[in-house]
Formats: C-alpha cells, structure tokens, sequence
C-alpha cells in the first residue's frame, strides 16, 4: 500500500504564534485519516498549506512520493488535491451546475457555455457515489446536507482522488451525519483516499482508519482506531483528562418558574413553526429540547426571550404573563439567554470584550450612572469574568470577534451568568465548540440548576440533551411529541420521537 | 471563523491600532495626491506651480505672513496680516460645514445606516436658520443666535427623522428616502425662495439674518472666519462623547454593529433608528445654520455645492470616527479653499480636487489596493459595516 | 515598509519645494488683468458667462490684456473670487449676474483702485428705506468705479416677437421663463410686444402664450437647469397650439430644443446668444435668437480700461449701439426682413418704443 500524500516537518509561524511546528502527516491509499484537534490546534493552518492558500516556512509535501510545490488551490487541484471547507463556497440563486462550472466553464465553439454538458457529468457522478443531487436545483433551496453534497460533486468534478473534509459535520443533522458517511465509504470504495478534519470523537471513531491527533500545533500521537476510546482521544486533544460525563446529582425541582400552555409562533416569514406546545420548567430542573434542528425549536425560544412575537397560548414567567412584553422586561424578570447563534445574536463581535460583557446591563448601576458610562466599573466586570470563566484572551480590550469560537461562547456564558437569573435557557449551547470547552459550560449549566434556577436547554444533539436533562421534551413539527424522564428513555427512543414516531409507537419498541 | 485568522492580533491588542487606523487613510490621501499630480502633468501644467498654489492658497504663503508680521510690528498696521492668513481663515471657514456634515453622516454609519439626505437636511437647516435669523426681531444676540441655530437643528432633525421613522416603521430604506427628502427640500427651498421668503427686490433670495444672529467673526472684511469653526469642534467632541461614553451612544453603535444582538440585548431598535436619523438631520441642519449665519446670512439658490454629498466620502475617510471626521473636513477645507488659488494662478481646473477627492474615497472604500501598493502586510482590522444592505 | 518611508520622505521633501516655489505670485507684468467671476452656471454654460468671456478673449487678442475666470460652484464663492482676483492685483474684475450684485458692490467700495463690470446689474440698487448697504443691497449710490451692463432686451425681443408672429402657421407663439425676475421677463415683455404690433400692422390676431405684461405673470420653471423641464413645457405649448417658443431659462430652452427637433412641431428662438453657433445641432429648429451681446459689452470696457478712460456709471447695450440684436431669422422673405429693419430703425430712434405699443 502507498502513501498518496506525505507533509514531512511542516512548520508555520505567524507574529507571535507558531500555527504548526514540524508537522508530520501521513495519508495512505484508499484510507480515511482522521485530523483530531481542538479549535485552534493548527488543523486548518495545515490544510490551507496542503490546499496551497499558506506557504510553509518549513517542511514539504509529496503527493504519490514525489515532492510538489503547491500554490494555489489551482495546483492543488492539478496534484488531484480537493478540499470540501467547512463554510460553503456556493452562490445560492445558481443552479447546482453553474455551482460546479464555475471557474472552469466548458464552452461549445469557445463562446457558449455548455450547461448540459456539466449537468449530464453532475448526473454521472452523482449516481456513481450515490449522492442525488438533481443538477438543475438552486443551491437556495436546498437542504445544508445536499449543498455539502455540491461541494463534493465540484471536487470530484475536477478529478481530485484526494478529498479534504473540514469538519464536515459540524452543519449536519444526525440523518445527514449518516448519509455523509454512507457516501465516504463509497468514495474510499472508489479509490479515493480521504482527510476528514473534526474535533468529535465519535465520528472519528465511527470511521476513520488512522488517526493524527494535533494540540497547539505538534502532532501529539497518532493512533490505531481500533486501540482508541473517546476518553484517550479527549486526553490526547485536550492535554489532560477529561470528564466527558457530566457529573450531577439527582434534581431536586421546586416551583414552576416557567409555564407554557398552548404557544403558537410564527417564524419571520410568518409560518406558523410552533405550533401549540405546552410544557412547564421548575426550579432546580433542567428541561431538555430535543429535536431535528428545524422543528421549532428556535422560534420556542425567541418566543420565550421576546425576540418573536406570540400568535397564540400563553407564557407565563413567575406566574406573570409574557404577552408583548419586551426582551428587555424579560431579561429583567430573570432570564438569562444564551442565544443559539452566538455571532448573530450573542455577541457584537466588532465590539471589546468588555463591552460585550455588560451588553444586557450596560444602563444598570454601576455600568452608567445617569446616561454616562462609567469605565472603571465595566472594565473591573470583564476582568473578573474573564478570569471567573476562564476566557482566553490577552485582554479584555480586544474585539470579541478575535476569540475562538469556544471563548466566544465562554463570554456570553459569563454574561448570562453574572446576573441574578430564575430561568436558563440555553439554545445550542456548546454547538460548533472543543472537547474542554463542553465540558466547562455543561458543568456550568449544571451548577446553575443546582443554585436553584430553572433551565431550558435546547439542542440538537442528543448526547448533550442525555447529559444535561433530568426531562426531555421532543419537539417534531412544531409540536412537542412527548416529555420523558430522561433516567427512563434511551437514545432509540428519542431518535424515533424525533422523526415523529407516537410516543405509544415508540415505546413499544423500545 | 477561521482559527488562524487571530495570532497577530491578540497580540498587538488595541495599542498599536491608532497607528493601524492612521495609516490607510493617510496613504489614501497621499497616493490620491500622487495621482492628481500624474492628471496635471499630463494636463500639460507644472505640477510644482499647481500644487504650490493649493498649498498657499490653503495655507497661505509664509512669506507674506512674515511680511504681514514685520508690517505690524513696526507700523501696528493688520492689513498686510490679515491678508496673510486670509487664505488660512477661508479654508477653516470651509471646513466648518463639512465638520457638521460630516458628524451627521457618521453618526448614521455607526448605527447602519446610510444618510444620503444630508445635503436636503443643510437646505432646510440653513432655511430655518435664516427665517429665524432675519424675521424675529428685538432680542439680544445672547437668545437670538442660539435661537437661530437652534432653529436649523430642529428643521435638519425633522427632515432626517421622516426617513427614520419610515424605515422603523414601515421598513422603507433610508437611502431611498433620504433622496426623496433632498429633493423635496431643494423644491422647496426653490418656491420659498420665489415666494414666502423672498427679500423685497426681485432677487429669489432670503433677507439678511440680523447683526444679532449672525456668528461673530473674528476679523475685519473680507475675512469671514467666525465662531461656527469653533462651535463645530465643540459639537463634533459632543458627538464624541455621545457616541462612546453615554448607554444612549453605546446603544446606537450596538445597532449599528449587530442589530439582532441588539435586540437580543433589550435595546429598541426602532427608537435607536429614529433617533439618529433624527440627530443625523439636526447636524446636518447646523452644517446649514453655520454656513448661513457666519458666512453667508443670507440663502439663494446654490447656496450648497454638494456639502452633504462630500460629507458621505469625508465621513468614510473619517472612519466614521467624530475625531477623524474633523480631520477629513479639514482636508477637504483645505482642498476646497485652496483650489480657487490652484485654479487662478496655475490654471488647473478646480475639477482636478474633485478627483483627488474622488482617488482617496476608491481607496478607502477598497483598502486592499492601498495595502498592494505599499505592500502592507493585511493585518486583519475589524471590518466596519457601514450598512445592512437593502431591505428588513 | 521601507518603500513606505522612501514615499514619506519624499513627499517632505517635495512639500518642502512646493512651500519655497510658492508664495512668489504669478509673474507680474505690465499687462492689463482682467479676470471674471462666473456665477453658479459656470464658463461652459453656452450663454451669460461664455458670452461674457468671449469679450475677454477677443480683448486679449487685440490688446494683449491678460484675462482668466473663476467659476463659482457656490454662493459663498462670489466673495472668495473676488477677493481672490483682488489679491492678485487684478485691474478690471468682470462679475457676472444679479446674484453677486451685493458682494460687487462691497468690494468695490473696499478696493477703490480695482475696476469692476458686473453683467447685469447696476448701481444704485438700494430703493426705499428698508435697506442696509452691503447687506440687503450694494450700494445707494453709484460707485465711480463700477460700471453697471444692463441690456435693452426687450428691443431685441420686440423683433423676435415680431418675426415669430409672421412665422407661425397656428396663429399662436409663446414664450416661458426661468424665474419671474425682471432681467427674465424683459425678453417676454418685448417678445409680447413685438406681437402685438405685428397684429396691429397687418391686422393680424395671433396669440401669446406664456406671459401676460398686463397681468406681470407667465410661465416659468422655476430653475435654469432642468432640461425636462424645457421639454414638458414646450410639450405642453405645443398641445395648446403654438408652433413657435421662446424659453428664457438659459440651458432649459436646450430640453424645448431637443423637443421640437424630436418632434418637428415646433420652432425655437433662443436667447443671450446665436442658438445655431452655441448649439449648432439644433439649427433646423431654430428660428432665430435674441442676443444680449454681452461680448461687446465687455470688450468694450476692457478696451476703455486699455485706453485709460474706464468710467463708472451704467451701459445700456441697445439696438443703436449693437448691444442688443436678433439673428437671422431663418426662411425669411426679402419682405419680412424689411419690415423687422424698419421696427429696428424706429426703436432705435426711438418713434417706436415697447412701452408705447403696450400701452403703458
């Protein structure tokens, strides 16, 4: 078996920092290698030095045993070197074949464009690895899972027998995580040889062949999947052990801090995507949302933060009706927010941290007095949060866009938390984030239960749900399908809640 | 977001960032400058002459002003002074309604939003000024010229707000209402001054304001520096502390950065957007106030040539910052005044400042030909979002 | 970074140079300065100000005279010309338009020495006894050192008048104006009368649209600038049945122009200059054009400048001394020409004036 790709000794140094500091990868034939390292481990420095977009001041690359010089991703491609990135580089009103085309348009007689041509070449790869994606479609309307299918389809397009996948299922459902696997396999099937870059442990487990563990920009270790286990892989990530089962005691619930009863909402494009729910959250508890993302389970929660108005039911807050009722009264009453989209709606990212830190309180004693800001005291908050939660960041004055996604999201957390609440609810609250910074706010999370607030967490994975809820609502459709005691249910059954299966149905087959 | 994108910033943190925010504009106004020299030779012209003559004719000449010096200390007589430092005086005076214009359109920068009305917002302010400066009689300068100013604040302030409230209420964009409102205002402005605001006499122009509204100058004729120089640097330092030291300016520039995060925050959008259009307006309506009652007293048709189109490309050279906004003004004050001497004695078009102008907004707007040219390492700067784009 | 600091240091150097060359003044020599502040329609606007220059540049082929302008893109540039001009020991300062009427006026008297001409205007402009010199008007009295070019338009425009009212087929002409400022209506005020005493000679009834002498009202546009405005005002002249147009709004009568070519309904007179020279692409719509001759006027100042005896006061370009005229009038009979040179000889000495045949 040969090596189709080598980096040997890589090293790349930006001011202050050394990004990858001589880097050895190795890529065999046929075979899928894993890329494991937290948010800022040096995974996408790397592939932007294989892809051509970084020049390494160390080190070299050979694909197929001989030495290339890469760059640009134009040579990348010549080398048969394709990369899938993490954001999507699609133009959403083209159709799937312009998509494809662009940037190396075939044309009849060199003038016209011969549309039909890609579409029928789409058709072919697209039945050859399984991927339906109909080549007229518009990348608007389609699902985030068929788009990443686009981009597969645009690398394999232009002949790459090398796919780079960065973290390409950090945007999926579960459903879609499945599907991209059944197409990974056909793609090694094929011959193709693949790096999937990613920070969850399970999927590496689930199906790489090799694994390179990266942290602070050195590879730590590579390893036998078979010898692996989620808990030595988090080790070698994280540098230390963690605990990857969040420790709480038994809930001890209290009063009823928040009651719906028949809610309807309405999405900004007015459809009704919440469609009657009820549920109640008590102090002391956590009440957890499960649910394909997509299900409602965002305008529930802009509802409940007056983000969205109410179309029909009712709220109620500490016994108080929440009916047109401002975010700003409701962040008054007790509620602590952390949003689901933590750059839209989390964070203003071009603003320092310390603005950031008092950005719900900014009008309160001691943040202003009268309406002048008062400096001293918002720049004493930020320093004792930052340390409090451990954010990392060489001040509290620098842009809050500057910060790793994990320590974005440490920021709003402390925000959140430095302020007398009742009621959490947290949407997505460790979404897109590393092992360790998981596992620090879930036991946040946890210890506000256990301080006698009420919390909502809603997301999208069912282990975090698992993790965190003492009862677990499954929303399908805009309604919530059942709410179980999570000690009394199983993954199985969730998953079948979540695809709308009746919670008779689904106990039976439990 | 990219993991690699921070190391250099981390690091340097918001130290070094005044010299970082200096340098693009800076080299924007040399290399529009550069150019600008390139167009005149190829024009024909001395460059040397043409660029000689803007720099007395915006400074003045150091020569004369040594003369006037020497004049005045053996004879006591100003006449020669004055007339040293009266191309200095003009360019402060024509700077002055570019500070006020240029605060109003980057107040609306800072929340999003892009105020293209300020050029109707200086007609109506101007207009009102005028009204109150030359039709209330009988009160002592002390009430009269703030009343008078007042005036052209609150008309400005009117006009920005109808397309603030449009835009909160009914979402209709401001750049197409801003418009709107600048020709509603030229038009009117046009029939006021043929009809309910016309001097006796047959010229369509306002009365004269009264002694007791105008600014004081600080010289003889024909100098006209007068005391709105100095009101504008106290007002562009209001808006200063404003907008970075009061909730009401944090809450503007929160919308401005991230509206959802505003309103995730608890801030009203719709008050926020209301309200800057408003003080948007209000200073754009002191722009016109200054220009009428120090310079001017009295309004004609023509009476603006563009000071609330420039102050958009002066507020983007001012990184919408109230402190660069008056180094911009400066700079187009001194351009501005300067050209008539360029134009005069060289014989360059006064055109030729528009381009340069024109050069230096391109490359502020597109900063990457600024950093390709001098071969400036990209540090990556926040980027401002100047507006949300159309629509919501 | 370091081809930073070459440019840097570069730039001081050469603004070092820039301060030491400058500051020395144009070259000074013996020749007459002249020098004209435009108002706000600028040199290129084919009318008032071009005309003007004309005279200046005729001026410096003649006499050897040194001339340059300033355009005025503002109000408050009136002044800063002028001063600018004044700091160049300009010796005849040449303003152009009513609306520098007040700033003329204070410099004038400020700087005793420079001659001015103002296009236009005259002084004493100060009436009544509601007035602040150098403020709500120039000047109370005449200022020995400004001469005053106002022109007898209607003189001109009697003939046009007269010349559209033998030329029309509909029996109907008309006319519209920028403002309702006299230096405007003067044209409309000869163009009716010219009609009028075409009718009462050959007993003829054709109609003028667009002003009213009795009523001192017409139409106008409101602006100097809106070429759409022209049109939809010659569109509109049309449809009530004229067939021949004479727009007085400087370049708006372009827009009439573009209308009636477009169109071929219509017939242009222009006005302050030669239409079929400024505007040659509009030549077959033109009937002819009342000139204000502004050129004359100016050269003619600068020439008693040259020869040392500028006196202030007032001009009055008439029929008589050329200062007014009509161009010729296109498809016209031996005939016609005839009877407009007879009315031209009697205006000019005076047995016909404007007034008499409107009756005032």
């Amino acid at each position: 078996m040969t090596n189709v790709l080598e980096l040997r000794g890589i090293t790349k140094r930006f001011p202050g920092v050394i990004a990858n500091e001589n880097v050895d990868v190795t890529l065999r034939e046929g075979k899928i290698l894993a890329l494991l390292g937290e948010n800022g481990a040096g995974k996408t420095t790397l592939m932007n030095i294989l892809y051509g977009l970084y020049k390494p001041d160390e080190g070299h690359i050979a694909v197929r045993g001989k030495q290339v010089e890469i760059h640009g991703p134009n040579d990348a491609i010549a080398q048969g070197i394709g990369m899938v990135h993490q954001h999507f580089m699609l133009v959403p009103v083209m159709t799937v074949t312009e998509n494809v085309m662009l940037g190396i348009e075939p044309t009849k007689n060199g003038i016209i464009l011969d549309k039909e041509k890609v579409a029928q070449r789409i058709r072919e790869i697209s039945d050859q690895y399984g991927l339906e994606v109909d080549p007229h479609a518009y990348i608007k309307d389609l699902p985030v899972g068929i788009q990443q299918r686009v981009e597969i389809i645009k690398v394999l397009y232009r002949q790459a027998d090398i796919l780079i996948l960065d973290e390409p299922t950090a945007v999926l459902t579960p459903q879609e995580v499945e599907g991209l696997f059944k197409i990974i396999d056909t793609l090694i099937k094929s011959g193709k040889s693949i790096i999937f870059i990613t920070h969850k442990l399970k999927e590496v487990l689930a199906v790489a062949d090799d694994i390179t563990v990266l942290r602070l920009g050195k590879v730590v270790g590579s390893i036998d999947p078979k010898e692996a286990t989620s808990q030595k892989l988090a080790s070698m990530m994280v540098g230390r052990d963690v605990s990857l089962v969040v420790e709480k005691g038994k809930a001890k619930p209290g009063e009823p801090v928040l009651v719906v009863d028949g809610l309807a909402v309405r999405d900004e494009r007015q459809n009704l995507t919440v469609r009657g729910v009820s549920f109640e959250v008590r102090k002391g508890e956590v009440l957890g949302v499960a649910g394909v993302q997509g299900n409602g389970q965002t305008e529930l929660v802009y509802a409940l933060t007056g983000l969205l108005p109410i179309e029909g039911g009712t709220i109620r807050l500490l016994n108080e009706p929440i009916r047109h009722t401002s975010p700003r009264e409701i962040l008054e009453r007790g509620v602590a927010h952390i949003p689901e989209d933590r750059q839209r709606h989390g964070l203003i990212l071009t603003f320092p941290i310390h603005d950031n830190m008092m950005l719900c309180t900014y009008y309160k004693n001691p943040f202003a007095r009268g309406i002048t800001l008062q400096e001293k005291p918002i720049f004493n908050n930020a320093e004792e949060l930052v340390k409090q939660f451990d954010v990392r960041t060489p001040n509290i004055y620098v842009n809050a866009g500057t910060l790793s996604g994990g320590n974005q999201q440490k920021v709003i957390v402390a925000r959140e938390f430095s302020r007398p609440i009742e009621l959490l609810i947290a949407s997505q609250p460790t979404r897109g984030l590393d092992v360790g910074s998981i596992e620090y706010i879930h036991k946040q999370i946890i210890k506000k239960r256990d301080e006698g607030s009420g919390v909502l967490v809603v997301s999208s994975e069912l282990d975090e749900i698992l993790a965190l809820s003492d009862r677990i609502a499954v929303m399908y459709k805009g309604q919530i399908m059942d709410i179980v005691d999570a000690n009394k249910t199983s993954k199985e059954q969730l998953g079948l809640l979540m695809a709308g299966v009746h919670p008779t149905d689904a106990k039976n087959t439990k | 977001m990219s993991e690699t994108a921070t190391p250099s910033q981390t690091k340097t943190g918001n130290r070094s960032s005044l010299a970082q925010e200096l340098l693009v504009p800076v080299l924007a106004v040399v290399t529009g400058l550069i150019i600008g020299a390139i167009v005149i030779v190829a024009s024909g012209a001395n460059v040397f002459d043409a660029y000689g003559a803007l720099f007395t004719g915006s400074f003045g000449s150091p020569i004369r002003l040594i003369e006037g010096l020497q004049v005045y200390f053996s004879t006591g007589e100003t006449k020669e002074l004055l007339r040293a430092i009266y191309p200095f005086t003009e360019s402060l005076v024509t700077a002055t309604p570019y500070i006020f214009a240029g605060l109003s359109v980057a107040l609306g920068f800072r929340a999003g939003l892009f105020n293209i009305g300020a050029e109707g917002q200086f007609f109506i302010g101007a207009l009102c000024s005028a009204f109150v400066g030359y039709s209330v009689k009988g009160l002592p300068m002390i009430i009269h010229l703030p009343l008078a100013i007042l005036a052209g604040a609150l008309g400005g302030a009117l006009w920005g707000m109808i397309p603030g409230y449009l835009k909160a209420k009914f979402g209709a964009h401001e750049v197409v209402n801003t418009i709107m409102m600048n020709w509603i205002a030229f038009r009117l402005s046009d029939w006021l001054l043929n009809g309910p605001m016309k001097a006796s006499g047959f010229r369509p122009v306002t009365p004269n304001v009264l002694p007791t509204a105008e600014l004081p100058r600080f010289f003889d004729d024909p100098l006209r520096f007068n005391l709105g120089f100095f009101l504008a640097l106290l007002v562009a330092y209001l808006v200063y502390w404003f907008l970075f030291k009061t909730t009401t300016g944090f809450e503007i520039r929160s919308v401005g950065a991230n509206p959802d995060a505003a309103k995730y925050a608890g801030m009203s959008i719709v008050k926020n957007l209301v309200l800057v259009m408003a003080l948007a307006g209000g200073l754009a309506g002191m722009a016109g106030s200054a220009q009428v009652l120090g310079v001017d007293h009295w309004v004609g048709q023509g009476f603006s040539a563009g000071y609330g189109f420039d102050a958009i490309a002066l507020a983007l050279l001012g990184k919408s910052h109230p402190f660069g906004v008056v180094l911009s003004a400066l700079l187009f004050g001194f351009l501005r005044s300067g050209a008539t001497n360029m134009q005069s004695r060289a014989g360059i078009p006064i055109d030729i400042i528009s381009i340069i102008q024109g050069l230096v907004i391109v490359f502020i707007a597109a900063p990457a030909i600024i950093r390709w040219f001098y071969r400036i390492r990209s540090i990556k700067t926040e980027e401002t979002v100047l507006t949300r784009g159309w629509g919501k | 970074m370091k081809k930073l600091y070459f440019v840097i240091a570069a730039l001081i150097v050469a603004s070092l140079v820039l301060t030491a060359c400058g500051g020395g003044g144009a070259a000074s020599s013996d020749a007459i300065k002249v020098g004209q502040v435009t108002d706000l329609g600028g040199i290129d606007d084919k009318s008032f100000n071009a005309t003007a220059y004309a005279g200046a540049e005729k001026a410096v082929a003649d006499f050897g005279v040194e001339a340059k302008y300033l355009e005025s893109t503002q109000q408050s540039d009136y002044n800063k010309n002028i001063q600018q001009f004044i700091d160049e020991d300009t010796d005849l300062i040449v303003t152009v338009g009513f609306l520098l009427g007040v700033d003329t006026a204070v410099a004038a008297k400020a700087n005793p020495e420079t001659y001015f001409a103002i296009v236009d205007y005259s002084y004493p402009d100060c009436f009544g006894t509601d007035f602040v010199e150098g403020q709500t008007c120039g000047s109370a009295t005449e200022l020995p050192n400004v001469l005053g070019l106002t022109f007898a338009t209607d003189q001109a425009g009697f003939l046009a008048g007269y010349a559209a009212a033998a030329s029309t087929q509909t029996g109907k002409v008309a006319t519209f104006g920028g403002i309702n400022i006299p230096p405007v209506t003067i044209f409309m005020i000869g163009f009716e009368a010219g009609v009028k005493y075409y009718n009462e000679q050959n007993d003829a009834n054709v109609e003028v649209l667009g002003w009213s002498t009795a009523a001192s009202d017409g139409s106008f546009t409101g602006n100097f600038d809106s070429l759409d405005d022209g049109r939809s005002f010659a569109e509109s002249f049309v449809q009530e049945g004229a067939d021949i147009i004479m727009p007085v709004a400087g370049p708006v009568g372009l827009g009439s122009a573009a209308y009636c070519q477009e169109t071929g309904s219509c017939k242009i007179i222009g006005v302050d200059t030669d239409w079929t020279v400024s505007s040659p692409e509009y030549t077959d719509v033109i009937l002819t054009s009342v000139m204000k001759n502004m050129n004359i006027a100016v050269y003619d100042t600068i020439k008693s400048v040259v020869d040392g005896n500028f006196a202030g006061g007032v001009y009055l370009g008439t029929l008589a001394n050329g200062g007014v005229g009509i161009s010729a009038v296109a498809g016209a009979s031996a005939e016609l020409n005839a009877e407009i040179e007879a009315a031209a000889a009697a205006l000019s000495d005076g047995s016909l004036t404007v007034n008499g045949v409107l009756g005032q």
